[in-house]
C-alpha cells in the first residue's frame, strides 16, 4: 500500500513542456504538460471516453486531444469538444492531480486534493540556491521503493557495494554511529574525529592537518533522504555544532513509488565550495552516480528474490537500526491513512 | 575504594551522561552505563532477543529500548519490560570514585 497523502517528485522540470509526459505513479497512469503560459498541468492519462493514455495526443493550445477520437479536454481535465457531436455528457472529464513547480522538481500530490498544502513539499533549496553548486539526475529502479530508502539509511553498505568507487573515502567503521527519531523523522549520525582527512576532501579542502568529518542522514517520510556530509579542521567545533570553514556536501534523494516492485529515483549532489565550478560540479555528480548505479543494481537483485519468495526470512544487525525505526514509521503512517480513509467512508 | 579485585574502572563519571547510554567492557562482557537521576546504572548491554547491542537503541522513561525490535529493558533493574525479548539483562553493582566509575564483575 503506497502513503497517498504527500507531496512526491514526479519529473525533472525539463521533462514537462509542450509535449504530453506519461508516467506511472503510485500505481496509477499520469500525463504532464504544460500550458501555454508554462504552467504544469497533470491528468491521469486514460481518456474518460475509451481508456487510451492521453500522453498519445497532443496539445491543441491548452487543451489535450486524445489520439482514438479526438476528444478535447481543457486544463481542468473538462472535456470541452466532442468531434461530431454538441453536447458533452456530465461525467465527460479526467482526473487532476494538484502540482507544483520547486527545486528544479514537479511535484504531485497523489491524495485527497483538499489536503495538498505546498508548504507541505520537502525542503530541497540546495538545488536552486546560489551558495552551492549542484547537479541532479534520475534513475529508474527496478524495485520496490522501501529497498532504495533503506539503503540510503545505512552507509555502512558504501565499504563493500562501492569498495572499488567511493567506498574507500568513506569507511568509517570504527565510527560511531548515533541513531535519534521524532514522530516522523529519523537522523542517523556518524562522527569520524581527528583523522587525515579523505583525498576526496583534501584535493578540495586543502587541509593542513587532521578533520573531524561527518555524515548525517535525515530521513522524512514517506521517502527522502537528505544527507550532510563534510569535514572540518579538528578542534574548531564542528561536533559541536559550530561550523568553520571546511568542506559540506549534500546527497538529495526523493524516492517514489512507480508500481509496488518499480521506482523512480530522484537525486543530486550540491557541495558549498567552488559553487560556480561547473565542472567541478560535473566530476563531483559522476562520481557519485557510478556508484548509484551499483546501488540499483543491488535493488533490482533484491527484488528479484523477494518476488520469488516473499515471505523468506530475513535477519537483522545492529546496522540496519535507522532502516528499521524508517519502516516503523511508514507502518504507523500507513495505518493513519488507512483509519482516515474509513472514516470518510462510513461518513 | 576499588579495594577488592572484582572492582573494575570503566569510564570516567563526566562521560555517562543522562538520557545516553555509555557501552564500555568488562572483561569481554559489553555493558552499558545510564545515568538515571544522577545515579549511574550498568546493565548488560546485548540483548536477549536477537543480541542487538541495547546502547545504540533509545533510552526513554527510565527503561532502554531495543534500537532493532523494540524490546525495553528497566535500566535500573535489567527487568524487561516489553517483547519481544523475554529474558532479562544481568545488572552490575556501581562505585563512583572522585571521576572514575567502577563495576563489579562479581
Ligand atoms: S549482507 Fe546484507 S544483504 Fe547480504
Ligand atoms: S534484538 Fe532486541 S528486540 Fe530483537
Ligand atoms: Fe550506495
Amino acid at each position: 500500500m503506497f502513503l497517498r497523502n504527500y507531496w512526491y517528485v514526479a519529473a525533472t522540470d525539463t521533462d514537462v513542456g509542450r509535449k504530453p509526459f506519461p508516467r506511472t505513479i503510485l500505481g496509477e497512469p499520469v500525463v504532464f504538460f504544460r500550458t501555454e503560459d508554462g504552467t504544469p498541468v497533470a491528468f491521469e492519462d486514460r481518456c474518460a471516453h475509451r481508456h487510451l493514455p492521453l500522453s498519445m495526443g497532443k496539445l491543441v493550445g491548452d487543451r489535450l486531444q486524445c489520439h482514438y477520437h479526438g476528444l478535447q479536454f481543457d486544463k481542468t481535465g473538462h472535456c470541452v469538444r466532442i468531434p461530431g457531436q454538441d453536447q458533452i455528457p456530465p461525467n465527460a472529464k479526467v482526473k487532476t492531480y494538484p502540482v507544483v513547480e520547486r527545486y528544479h522538481w514537479i511535484w504531485i500530490w497523489m491524495g485527497d486534493p483538499a489536503l495538498a498544502d505546498p508548504d507541505k513539499i520537502t525542503d530541497f533549496h540546495w538545488f536552486d540556491d546560489p551558495n552551492w553548486g549542484a547537479k541532479a539526475s534520475y534513475l529508474h529502479v527496478k524495485s520496490n521503493w522501501q529497498l532504495v530508502v533503506d539503503n540510503l539509511l545505512d552507509l555502512t553498505h558504501l565499504a563493500f557495494v562501492h569498495e572499488t568507487t567511493i567506498g574507500n573515502a568513506a569507511r568509517a567503521e570504527h565510527a560511531v554511529v548515533k541513531v535519534t527519531r521524532a514522530p516522523n523523522n529519523v537522523v542517523v549520525t556518524r562522527w569520524i574525529i581527528d583523522q587525515d582527512p579523505p583525498p576526496t576532501f583534501q584535493k578540495v579542502g586543502k587541509f593542513a592537518g587532521h578533520v573531524d568529518r561527518w555524515q548525517i542522514i535525515d530521513y522524512v517520510p514517506p521517502a527522502f533522504l537528505r544527507l550532510d556530509v563534510g569535514a572540518t579542521a579538528t578542534g574548531t567545533g564542528a561536533p559541536e555544532g559550530k561550523r568553520v570553514g571546511g568542506v559540506t556536501m549534500r546527497n538529495l534523494n526523493a524516492i517514489t513509488p512507480e508500481t509496488e516492485t518499480t521506482s523512480h529515483y530522484f537525486w543530486g549532489q550540491a557541495h558549498d565550495f567552488d559553487v560556480k565550478n561547473t565542472e567541478l560540479t560535473n566530476n563531483i555528480f559522476e562520481q557519485i552516480q557510478t556508484a548509484f548505479f551499483e546501488d540499483v543494481a543491488v535493488f533490482s537483485a533484491q527484488q528479484r528474490n523477494l518476488d520469488l519468495n516473499p515471505n523468506a526470512p530475513q535477519i537483522d544487525i545492529n546496522a540496519d537500526t535507522g532502516v528499521i525505526q524508517a519502516r516503523r514509521i511508514i507502518d504507523r503512517l500507513r495505518g493513519e491513512e488507512r483509519a482516515a480513509m474509513q472514516m470518510t467512508a462510513a461518513e | 575504594m576499588a579495594d577488592s579485585g572484582t572492582w573494575h574502572r570503566v569510564a570516567a563519571l563526566d562521560a555517562v551522561k543522562e538520557g545516553e547510554a555509555l557501552p564500555v567492557k568488562l572483561g569481554d562482557t559489553a555493558i552499558a552505563l545510564y545515568r538515571l537521576d544522577g545515579q549511574v546504572h550498568a546493565i548488560d548491554d546485548v540483548c536477549t532477543h536477537e543480541f542487538a547491542l541495547l546502547s545504540q537503541g533509545f533510552v526513554e522513561d527510565g527503561a532502554i529500548e531495543c534500537p532493532l525490535h523494540a524490546a525495553r529493558f528497566d535500566i535500573a533493574t535489567g527487568r524487561c519490560l516489553a517483547a519481544p525479548a523475554e529474558r532479562d539483562l544481568r545488572t552490575y553493582p556501581v562505585r563512583i570514585d572522585g571521576n572514575d566509575v567502577y563495576v563489579s564483575a562479581a
